[in-house]
Order: structure tokens, then C-alpha cells, then sequence
């Protein structure tokens, strides 16, 4: 079921000549064919391909939604949202999960940042990326823990076929927050090897929103310049990837450095204050507060193949150095201003080790297995003068079974079994200034006891069954039906066990239980796809059920916590989401296309009888695709986003809007160059989703970008 | 045709199913605070055995739970650093229960002892209903020696 199993064929991509493959190298047919015939053909072999629903950006998706933010850019493929960071960084949702209830994986390894945090981005170099398929839905079976929203996999392209010297050069710049960006990509192919590296940085300035004052807690606050003071950042990008290919073997190894550094609104943090608000005359200074991030990546991966057999082995070390610096404050007058960095208000660095072995075999003429061995092993280390979040070791290991039936072309069935068996073991934390601080109070013992201990010392085992089962019918040539049953899992996260104490972007009291069991969720979801010349058409409805889903629940008892109101608490729940994306896109001219895509996800908490925090509002796209001469793209689109007065409890209802967005592209043999205006009508609107929301700062405004990139090959 | 029926049945069939199945009958309205004293600046006496003349009504569509009263300091725009003389920063943090949809309060137990450190605070002040809805507002207050100018 797994992207890298497929046969699939090789891609001629204009200039470049890249060869797409997949890791079957001996099993491939060479095939050069027109490129949108092409891609019309990787995207059916995949959508026939498993019982999922699936979405593919390929390099002609990823070049016309290019936004240098790989979370923005997948935010226009069906079902899924990026929950923005301001202008500049994004996490992704799939179908109303979002956090850690999915899945980001490059090279086959799954990324381990501080994806539970709603002010962390994911740190991902967006010029780096030249494919992603998008799995919507359960995805435990082949991820284990986390993915049960889904999986957002990043794919390499192949190795060019011919002996060469090749690159790319990457421009990228935006008006909304004066953005300037750059990538540097050289390659070089000799024989065997394959060795690639790229080098790129992005900076922007504070981004402008079409609002002169934002109202947040009754208080006015004056938007000078319309600009959103310290939402200024930058993003330097490194990598190097080497590969060895030599008849059935293939070996890959890759390095890669991710920095990102941006400032938060300050009038997000705290008590809204005007005077820290005034314009300091630079837009694009990064003061405090501010988060910064550093992730390093190493994997390898190792290939065997044979006439019926393919035997991989992954291994990756990740470190994930994250950073939020504001002014030294305590509430408790006996903490010291700490010598070191005494502006170091948290940092959390989580180290990662991951092991995958996948062995896949036929047996027969119509059956194929895959069996599988997953280990992790994290730890997480804690700084600052704050609390948050304690230190821990995770370790996971799973086993997995994976059966392929495919008795001819118009039937598949694949169904497979997963155990996975996970400890955490979390440090305990006694805060002895926050203790002082409640004695000094005449706070009663057992309450000083309770909240003395930021964190208890908790040592857990977890054991969980997922799986899958699923059918693919092809009933023609045309047709694609699809259903799929998953059952998938989390283990509850750090945070959710033993967190306790108020983050200063998040504002209130968060307090983990250690107490919690995994989560646990059933998903049903179906897919139709319709396709023949001129016409493509795919809905794909979903129902899930969640027997202990968890969420920060509102216990109504008040915090002693100075700065908080009542305690949020980490409590399991049963809860459903249901919905369906469903996109069509009808040539109506022999250059003009149009295209709609809409989803809609529904979500209740049924224990509280409530939705469930961050539900996606219903949203819409229709667009027109202009094709008047080879090489030139017009669209126009209309993005419809409905209005969402289904909320949980303490959050606030958000109006919809209507966005306007334009963009020009041409592909010239030297170069594409991309010409796009977004939010053309500069509609102050709020996004649902966005970090920002809560302090009711409205999403940037006009946004006129243009991406120039000039690919370059020298073959002796 | 046929399965474009099946289709569309089964997904309507689905999302009744759900709708049905969910109803919420849930209260995820706020409580609203309406604070009349302190308002935004006004000065508060130090030491003033009478107390702070502390004025609020208290509303909600269901039912009201509670309501919480913090006062901080607000030294140096917000970096809650001390004061390093022989005053002592001004801390309250107290909670109240209420009940029903309407709660007008007037109290003076807020009091400033004599050796508060003067300067800016903030006070901020919490609701919430029985269902767990949760609202606050903030006001930037000065302690003085002085007296205060609000009424008693």
C-alpha cells in the first residue's frame, strides 16, 4: 500500500529529465510519454492504487501553488488546512486533525518536532520539496502511533537517468510581508552515484493586515502602518543527499538542516498593552518575544531487490532545538534573574532515533505481503525560566503484516494487522519558587502540594492494535471505487500526560492527566473517482469515531496560578468528525478549464455534547484555468470560506469570506516564472485555524508574490 | 448512474445518521462581565481599611458559576520584575460563587495594606458558567497613596 511498493513508471519533467521511480527499480518500465499524460497516470496509478483516499502534489501542483510554505501550498489540495503562524509558518490539518494526529514523513521518516504546540511550525525547506502525496485518513497501520489523521509524505524525485551536472536557481519574494527568499540547488549524476545539495533562505519583515486597530479584551490596538508589529523571521535551509545505485541495490543517505527564527506579535502574550505596540521604526527587526527553531535531520536508507523480493531498512536521527525567548518575568518573588540567558523563557530539545524495516514479497501471481519491524526511541530535554512541558523518554517499537490480494485489474483488496507496544517515562518537576510563592499566600498544604509539582514523575506502557482493511474496484476504465475500514491509535504525548502550567501564548492553565489511555479511533471512508478525457470528478466521504479521543477540557475549578483563569485539563472523550471533500475539474474549452473543490468536516464531542476546538469551516474553491498559448497559465480563483459558529467551548465563532486570488504563470524552456495575487481584494477575513485568531488579528492582506525558478544541466 | 445514486444516498444516508445522532444541546455562550469599578486608570488608595469599592454585573444565557478577582503588578510594561524597596508588591487572587443568569455584585473586600508597593497593576477579572464557558477582561489600575478617584 505504500507509495515506494508501487510500480510505477518514469517521468519526463521538462528540462530537467528527471526520472521518476519508485524503489521496485527492477520491476519499472521506461516510458516517455507527454508530461500531463504522465502525471494524468502516476495520479491514477496511485488512486488505484490503495483503498485510501489519496491527493498527489507533483512538481506541476507544487510550482503553481508555490508560496515558499509547504503547509500553505498543500492547504489548497482538498481536505486539507494549514493553521497558520502569521504570514510566514504553518502546521498542517487533514480532515479536522491536525497536531499530533498526523503524520509529516520525508525519506520514509517520520518528523519529530513539537508538533503539539499551536505556535510551532513545521520546519520543512519548501523549495526542497519536489513531491508529496497526501494520505487523508487513518494511517497507523504504516506509521504506527500519530498517524491517525493521516500522513503528508514527502518524496524525492529519482536520479536523472543520464550522466550529469544539473540545478536550479529559486527566487521568491511576497509584498505582504516583504518577503525575499533564494534557493540554490546543484546536482551531479555519475554513474552509481547521485549526489544533491541545496542551500536556501528566506526572509521577511512584519505583514501587513487590511485592519488600523484590533480589538482584544475590550482594548483598542492601534495597528501602525497597518503592519503587525514583531512578525518579522527568517528561514535558512541546508541539504545534501547522496545516492548509490547498482543493479538490485540502492542505498540513499541525507542530511538536512532546518532554522527558523520569528518574532510573535506582543500584543498576543499577556495582557494586551499598547505601549509595547508602538512602532519601533523597523519592520523587519525580530525582538522579543520570539521562538527559534533548529532541526537537524539524518537518514539513510538501504535498498535491496530482487526478482520477487525487496528488503529496506531506514535509519534516522533527528534533533529538534526549539527556543521562545521574552523578557525575564516571574510571579514569584523569589525566583533569581537566571545568570545564564536570563531572557530564555523555554526551550525544549528532542532528540529521535528511528529504525523501519519493511521486507515485501509475492507469493503467487495475485498475492503480495509486506511485513514490517518499526523502532523509535526520543528523549526530551527542557530549559528556561519557565515551565511547560517535562522531560521524557519515549520509546515505541511495532510489528506489522501487510496483505496485497489482486486477482486481476479491477479488483484489489489489501487488509494488514499492527501491534505496537510504547513506554514513556516522564521526569517529575517541583517548582520551589511557585511552592514559596503559594505558602507565602497561606495556600492549605494538599493545594501547595498539588501545584508544587509542575510535573509528576509518571512511567507508563502502552500496547495498541490498529489496522486496516480495504477494497479498491475498478469498474472501468473511468471508474474508481474505494472503501476502507481503519482502526488507528495515538499515545498521549507529553504535554497531555504531564504538562501543567500557562504558556504565555496560550494564556490559560493547561494541566496533563498521567492517567490518560492511548487514543483509539475507528474510520470508515469511501472514495469515488470518475476520469476520462475532459473531465475529472472524486468525492470521498468519511466517518470516524474516537472511543477516547483527548482534548484541554474547561474544568470551571479557578487556577492559583497567578495570570490564569480556570484550569484546562487533558481528558479523553468519545468524539466523531465526519465529512467529504469532493473536487471536479471539467475542460470547457480546449484552454479552458474549470475547477471546484469544496470540503466540509462535521465534529462533536459527545461526551459534552459540544464541536470539537478547531473545526474547519466549510470551505470552496472555484477556479478558472486559462490556457491560451503553450507555456502560459492564467487562473482566477474564488475562495469561499463559510462561517463557523460550531465551537467548543471557550472559543470563538469566526465569519466567513470570499477571496479573490489571480496568478500568471509561464514556462519557458530557461524558466518558470510565476506572476500571483493573493487576497487580490485585501478582505480583512480571520482564519478559523490561524495561531492568531484568538487575539482577533484578522489574516494578511493583499499579497502579490512572484517566484522565478531557472533549472540548468550540463551533460559531457 | 447507478452508483452515482448509491452514492448519493449513502452520503446523505451518512450525514443523517450523524445529525441525528449528535444533537447539541451544549451552552458554548461566554458569560458576560460588565465592570463598572475599577474602570480602565482610576487610582486605588493604599491602605484604605475600607476596602476597594469593587462594582460588576455578572450575566449569562444558562447558568453563572463563579467569578475570580487578580491584581498584579504591571511594573515595567510587562515584564513583572520587583521592586526592590521595602514595600511589598500587591498580589490578590480571590474567587467568589454565583448563581443564575444575572449577578449584580458590590463589595469592598478587595484591601490594599499600608505597605503595598504603589505603581501600576493590573486587574483583571474571570467568569464562568456551570458549563465551563469562561470569559475575562483586563484593566490597567495605579496604587497610590493618594486617594483614589473613584466613589465609595
Amino acid at each position: 500500500m505504500h507509495i515506494r511498493y508501487l510500480p510505477v513508471m518514469l517521468i519526463v519533467v521538462p528540462v530537467f529529465c528527471l526520472q521518476m521511480q519508485a524503489q521496485e527499480a527492477d520491476t519499472l518500465k521506461t516510458l516517455t510519454l507527454d508530461e500531463f499524460v504522465v502525471t494524468g497516470s502516476y495520479r491514477k496509478s496511485i488512486d488505484g492504487s490503495t483503498s485510501q483516499a489519496v491527493g498527489l502534489a507533483d512538481k506541476t501542483f507544487l510550482t503553481e501553488h508555490f508560496t515558499g510554505n509547504l503547509v500553505q501550498t498543500l492547504g489548497h489540495m482538498a481536505g486539507i488546512r494549514s493553521m497558520d503562524i502569521g504570514a510566514g509558518f504553518a502546521k498542517p490539518m487533514i480532515r479536522g486533525l491536525g497536531f499530533n494526529r498526523i503524520v509529516v514523513a520525508e525519506n520514509g521518516v517520520k518528523q519529530e518536532g513539537q508538533q503539539w504546540g499551536a505556535d510551532h511550525g513545521l520546519e520543512i525547506d519548501a523549495f526542497n520539496v519536489e513531491r508529496v502525496v497526501v494520505r487523508k485518513g487513518p494511517s497507523s497501520l504504516l506509521y504506527g502511533s500519530d498517524a491517525m489523521g493521516g500522513v503528508i509524505e514527502i518524496l524525492p524525485l529519482p536520479a536523472p537517468l543520464q550522466n550529469q551536472w544539473y540545478g536550479e536557481v529559486a527566487l521568491l519574494g511576497k509584498s505582504v510581508n516583504e518577503t525575499l527568499g533564494g534557493s540554490l540547488m546543484l546536482g551531479v549524476k555519475r554513474n552509481a552515484w547521485h549526489v544533491k545539495t541545496r542551500f536556501s533562505e528566506q526572509h521577511f519583515g512584519d505583514y501587513r493586515i487590511p485592519a488600523d486597530t484590533v480589538v482584544y479584551l475590550t482594548q483598542q490596538m492601534p495597528i501602525d502602518g497597518r503592519k503587525l508589529k514583531n512578525t518579522a523571521g527568517f528561514e535558512r535551509d541546508a541539504s545534501l543527499l547522496a545516492e548509490y545505485q547498482q543493479s538490485g541495490y540502492h542505498a540513499g543517505y541525507a542530511v538536512s538542516n532546518a532554522f527558523q527564527k520569528v518574532g510573535f506579535f506582543p500584543g498576543a502574550h499577556g495582557v494586551p498593552d499598547v505601549s509595547r505596540l508602538q512602532d519601533d521604526g523597523d519592520s523587519r527587526n525580530i525582538d522579543m518575544p520570539f521562538s527559534k527553531v533548529n532541526h537537524l535531520k539524518a537518514t539513510t536508507s538501504q535498498q535491496l531487490t530482487s526478482d520477487d523480493r525487496v528488503i529496506r531498512w531506514d535509519l534516522g536521527f533527528q534533533q529538534n532545538h526549539r527556543e521562545e525567548w521574552s523578557l525575564f518575568h516571574t510571579h514569584y518573588a523569589t525566583q533569581p534573574l537566571p545568570a545564564k540567558d536570563p531572557d530564555k523563557e523555554l526551550a525544549f530539545s528532542l532528540s529521535t532515533a528511528s529504525s523501519a524495516l519493511r521486507v515485501e514479497w509475492s507469493s503467487g501471481e495475485f498475492w503480495k505481503h509486506t511485513a514490517g519491524w518499526d523502532v523509535q526511541y526520543q528523549r526530551n530535554s527542557i530549559a528556561g525560566y519557565s515551565f511547560l512541558l517535562p522531560e521524557y523518554k519515549r520509546f515505541t517499537t511495532g510489528g506489522l503484516w501487510l496483505s496485497v490480494f489482486r486477482p486481476n485489474h479491477q479488483l484489489t483488496v489489501s487488509g494488514g494487522v499492527r501491534y505496537d507496544f510504547g513506554t514513556m517515562n516522564i521526569s517529575g518537576y517541583q517548582d520551589i519558587y511557585l511552592e514559596k510563592y503559594l505558602r507565602e499566600r497561606n495556600y492549605p498544604e494538599p493545594v501547595v502540594e498539588a501545584n508544587k509539582w509542575r510535573s509528576y514523575p509518571i512511567d507508563r506502557r502502552f500496547g495498541d492494535v490498529s489496522g486496516s482493511l480495504g477494497v479498491v474496484l475498478r469498474m472501468s476504465d473511468f471508474y474508481v471505487m474505494k472503501a476502507n475500514i481503519g482502526r488507528s491509535f495515538r499515545l498521549p504525548g507529553a504535554n497531555e500526560l504531564a504538562s501543567n502550567g500557562v504558556h504565555h501564548g496560550a494564556f490559560r492553565h493547561e494541566q496533563g492527566d498521567g492517567s490518560l489511555r492511548s487514543e483509539h479511533g475507528w474510520q470508515l471512508d469511501a472514495g469515488f473517482i470518475f476520469e476520462r478525457e475532459g473531465i475529472r470528478l472524486t468525492c470521498s466521504p468519511f466517518f470516524s469515531w474516537f472511543e477516547n479521543y483527548i482534548y484541554l477540557r474547561p474544568t470551571g475549578e479557578w487556577s492559583v496560578l497567578p495570570h490564569a483563569g480556570q484550569v484546562y485539563r487533558y481528558s479523553g472523550a468519545e468524539a466523531v468528525f465526519a465529512g467529504s471533500e469532493a473536487e471536479l475539474s471539467l475542460a470547457l474549452l480546449r484552454c479552458l478549464t474549470y475547477r471546484l473543490s469544496g470540503e466540509y468536516v462535521y465534529t462533536h464531542n459527545v461526551d459534552e455534547h459540544t464541536p470539537m476546538a478547531f473545526s474547519p469551516p466549510a470551505s470552496m474553491r472555484n477556479a478558472l484555468v486559462f490556457n491560451p498559448l503553450k507555456g502560459l497559465q492564467l487562473v482566477a480563483e474564488m475562495q469561499t470560506v463559510a462561517t463557523q459558529n460550531r465551537i467548543a467551548r471557550n472559543e470563538e465563532r469566526t465569519r466567513g469570506a470570499n477571496l479573490v486570488h489571480l496568478s500568471a504563470s509561464v514556462h519557458l524552456p530557461y524558466a518558470d516564472v510565476r506572476l500571483s495575487a493573493h487576497n487580490l481584494l485585501n478582505t480583512a477575513y480571520f482564519n478559523h485555524l490561524s495561531f492568531y485568531r484568538r487575539v482577533e488579528i484578522p489574516e494578511p492582506g493583499r499579497d502579490i508574490q512572484l517566484s522565478i525558478k531557472i533549472p540548468f544541466e550540463l551533460r559531457n | 448512474m447507478k452508483r452515482k445514486i448509491f452514492f448519493s444516498i449513502y452520503f446523505v444516508a451518512m450525514f443523517a445518521i450523524v445529525l441525528n445522532g449528535c444533537k447539541e444541546d451544549s451552552d458554548t455562550t461566554r458569560p458576560v462581565i460588565n465592570l463598572i469599578e475599577p474602570a480602565e486608570d482610576d487610582v486605588l488608595q493604599i491602605g484604605n481599611s475600607n476596602g476597594i469599592h469593587f462594582e460588576a454585573e455578572f450575566s449569562d444565557d444558562e447558568a453563572l458559576a463563579s467569578y475570580k478577582v487578580d491584581i498584579h503588578p504591571d511594573f515595567d510594561g510587562h515584564t513583572h520584575t520587583r521592586s526592590s524597596d521595602e514595600t511589598v508588591d500587591f498580589e490578590f487572587n480571590q474567587s467568589w460563587p454565583i448563581s443564575g443568569r444575572n449577578a449584580p455584585i458590590h463589595h469592598h473586600e478587595i484591601k490594599i495594606p499600608e505597605n503595598a508597593t504603589p505603581g501600576d497593576y493590573h486587574l483583571m477579572v474571570y467568569c464562568t458558567d456551570v458549563a465551563g464557558n469562561e470569559s475575562y477582561i483586563a484593566v490597567d489600575v495605579v496604587l497610590s497613596h493618594e486617594a483614589g478617584n473613584h466613589h465609595e
